[in-house]
Formats: structure tokens, C-alpha cells, sequence
């Protein structure tokens, strides 16, 4: 039996605190199922063998307590060794650039990698915490983040309760589909810059 | 024109693999939402019970405790494995009891006569 079927199993006889534990735990970065547990967990609220407004709150405090967690362990412990690291090596410079562009972007970064591209959540937590981001920051762009994602995940499982493993396979496939086509425009744009320069110039030569 | 250097040759197959992968999820996700209406049963698992299954075949859930030789009332939640362990029975065994006791619950099988009275109910 697949850790997925261990896991919903278990959801059907240990509800909410189960589902509060999996949550936790899959934030702070072990790899469960977790979208496909929210979306059963909205199936059986819609048949009334879950209440759905305990499991939405318990779902977005679970995940906002792992984001939390991961974040905290990377800001006090992993900071620290990045940054006895980079000192040894003289690379203080890079830590500097880190934390500018923790700045500049980590508020869209936290806030989508919560709900549009899951699979990043634990690693945006880890770099957030590294790279210094105000925590108070970072709580508000994860409450707003985990909030929508548990909402939208679980209203899909009531809305289509019948259907729970198809649904949970089309969030699963476009999840991997929109971290691909990220990941695209980032060697896209990397490519774009490299040949840019030469086509200004171009441009200054004729003009 | 800037060299195509192997640094360039490296981010460029990067670029092309992300964006096949891309493509190839895309086309997945996308593929059971074209088919949304001749897919509408999902194979039985290990974790679902007798409640889900009968919502997600569409049939009356009695039928399924009946097949199953489980008392309709009051309902049995258990995970089907459990059921399966309860009873002795492999999970295939379960499954094929389920499938059959659905397919006799369809058309063009006549409808399902009504749950039977609980005998503790009043009058």
C-alpha cells in the first residue's frame, strides 16, 4: 500500500489531528501528500464525516506553524553557519547580494510558493530564514499564502467530492507544470541577457 | 553576434528539458479535464470507504454495506482495507465484490430497492 493510501487511510479514522500533524510536518519540509490529504479532507467534510471550518483552521495554523519552523531553525542555526562559512572563504559579498534579493522578491516568492507552486514552499522557508527576510514580513505573506492554498485545496475537494483523485492529480500535474515553465523563463531570460548587449550595440552602431 | 560558448550550450539544453517538462505536465493536467465526463469512476483504493465509494460511483451506499455484509446503519467508516482485514478478505477480493455490486446497481439493471428498515427505529 502507497504512503498516499496509508495516509488518507488514516485520515478517515484520526480526522483533524492527523491532519494537523501531516501538515506540520510536510511545511517544515518532509515530502507527504499533503494536497492530496486537504482535498480528501474536503470530500469528507462535504459527506459530513469531517467538519469543514476545523479542518480549514487547523490546515492553515499546521502550515503556518511548519513555515514557521523552517523558517525559525534556518534564520538562528542555519544563518549562523552560512555566514561562518562565507567569512572563511571571503565571500561576505554574496551573502550581502542574498539578502538584497531576499528583499527585493521574497514577499511574491513566499506568497506564491504557499498555494500556486507548493513544491517549492519548504526551500522558499530555508532561503527566507538564511538570507535574513524581516520575519514579520514573512509571517504576513505565509498567512495570506497558506490561508488561500488550504481554502482552495480543500473547497475543491467539497466542490468535486467524488472526484478526489482526479483533482488531486490535475493540482498535482500543474503544480510540476508552472515550477517547470518558472524554472523555463529563468534559463529563458539567462539566455535573453547573454545575446541582449550584443544586439543593443548592434542598434548604437546603425543609429 | 556574442559566441555560443558550452556555458550557453548548457543553459540552453536546460532551457529546452524545463520546458519539454513543462509541456509534458501541462498535457497530463490537462488531460482529464478533457475527458471529465467518460472518466467519472475512479478505481477503488486501499483508503477509501464504503460511503466515498458509493458517492463517487453514484450509487445508494446501502447497496455497497449489503454486498459487503455490513449493516447500513449506522455507517461503517472504516478505511476498506480494514474492512478487508476484518473479514478476511484480500482487497482485490473487496473490490470485485463492490465493482459487481455496482454494475447490478446501474442501468440497465433495474434500480435498487430501498434500504431496508432499522429494526431499532420506532414506528
Amino acid at each position: 500500500m502507497s504512503i498516499t493510501d496509508q495516509l488518507l487511510a488514516a485520515l478517515v479514522d484520526y480526522g483533524v489531528p492527523l491532519l494537523f500533524a501531516v501538515i506540520t510536518i510536510s511545511s517544515v519540509g518532509v515530502p507527504f501528500p499533503v494536497s492530496m490529504t486537504l482535498v480528501a479532507a474536503g470530500s469528507f467534510a462535504q459527506r459530513g464525516e469531517m467538519n469543514l471550518l476545523p479542518v480549514i483552521v487547523a490546515g492553515s495554523l499546521a502550515a503556518i506553524l511548519g513555515d514557521q519552523i523552517g523558517y525559525g531553525l534556518s534564520r538562528w542555526a542555519g544563518r549562523r553557519l552560512v555566514v561562518r562559512i562565507s567569512r572563511r572563504m571571503g565571500s561576505e559579498d554574496k551573502i550581502k547580494k542574498a539578502e538584497a534579493l531576499s528583499k527585493k522578491w521574497g514577499g511574491p516568492g513566499i506568497f506564491f510558493s504557499r498555494w500556486l507552486v507548493t513544491q517549492l514552499g519548504p526551500w522558499i522557508n530555508v532561503t527566507s530564514g538564511i538570507a535574513g527576510y524581516p520575519w514579520r514580513r514573512f509571517i504576513l505573506w505565509d498567512v495570506l499564502g497558506e490561508v488561500l492554498w488550504v481554502v482552495l485545496y480543500v473547497m475543491l475537494g467539497y466542490i468535486f467530492s467524488d472526484r478526489v483523485q482526479y483533482i488531486s492529480e490535475i493540482l498535482g500535474n500543474l503544480g510540476w507544470a508552472i515550477f517547470a515553465f518558472i524554472i523555463s523563463t529563468i534559463l529563458g531570460w539567462k539566455l535573453f541577457r547573454y545575446f541582449r548587449p550584443a544586439a543593443s550595440l548592434t542598434g548604437v552602431a546603425n543609429g | 553576434m556574442k559566441n555560443f560558448g558550452w556555458k550557453q550550450g548548457v543553459v540552453a539544453l536546460a532551457f529546452l528539458l524545463s520546458v519539454s517538462v513543462a509541456i509534458f505536465f501541462v498535457v497530463r493536467a490537462v488531460r482529464p479535464i478533457i475527458y471529465w465526463h467518460y472518466h467519472q469512476d475512479e478505481p477503488i483504493r486501499d483508503w477509501m470507504n464504503v460511503g466515498y465509494v458509493a458517492h463517487s460511483y453514484h450509487v445508494p451506499s446501502h447497496v455497497l454495506y449489503q454486498a459487503l455484509g455490513l449493516p447500513h446503519k449506522p455507517p461503517d467508516r472504516r478505511p476498506l482495507r480494514e474492512i478487508a482485514k476484518a473479514q478476511n478478505r484480500s482487497m482485490d477480493e473487496i473490490r470485485t465484490v463492490l465493482l459487481d455490486a455496482i454494475v447490478h446497481a446501474r442501468p440497465p439493471y433495474p434500480p435498487p430497492s430501498p434500504p431496508p428498515r432499522d429494526p431499532r427505529a420506532s414506528p
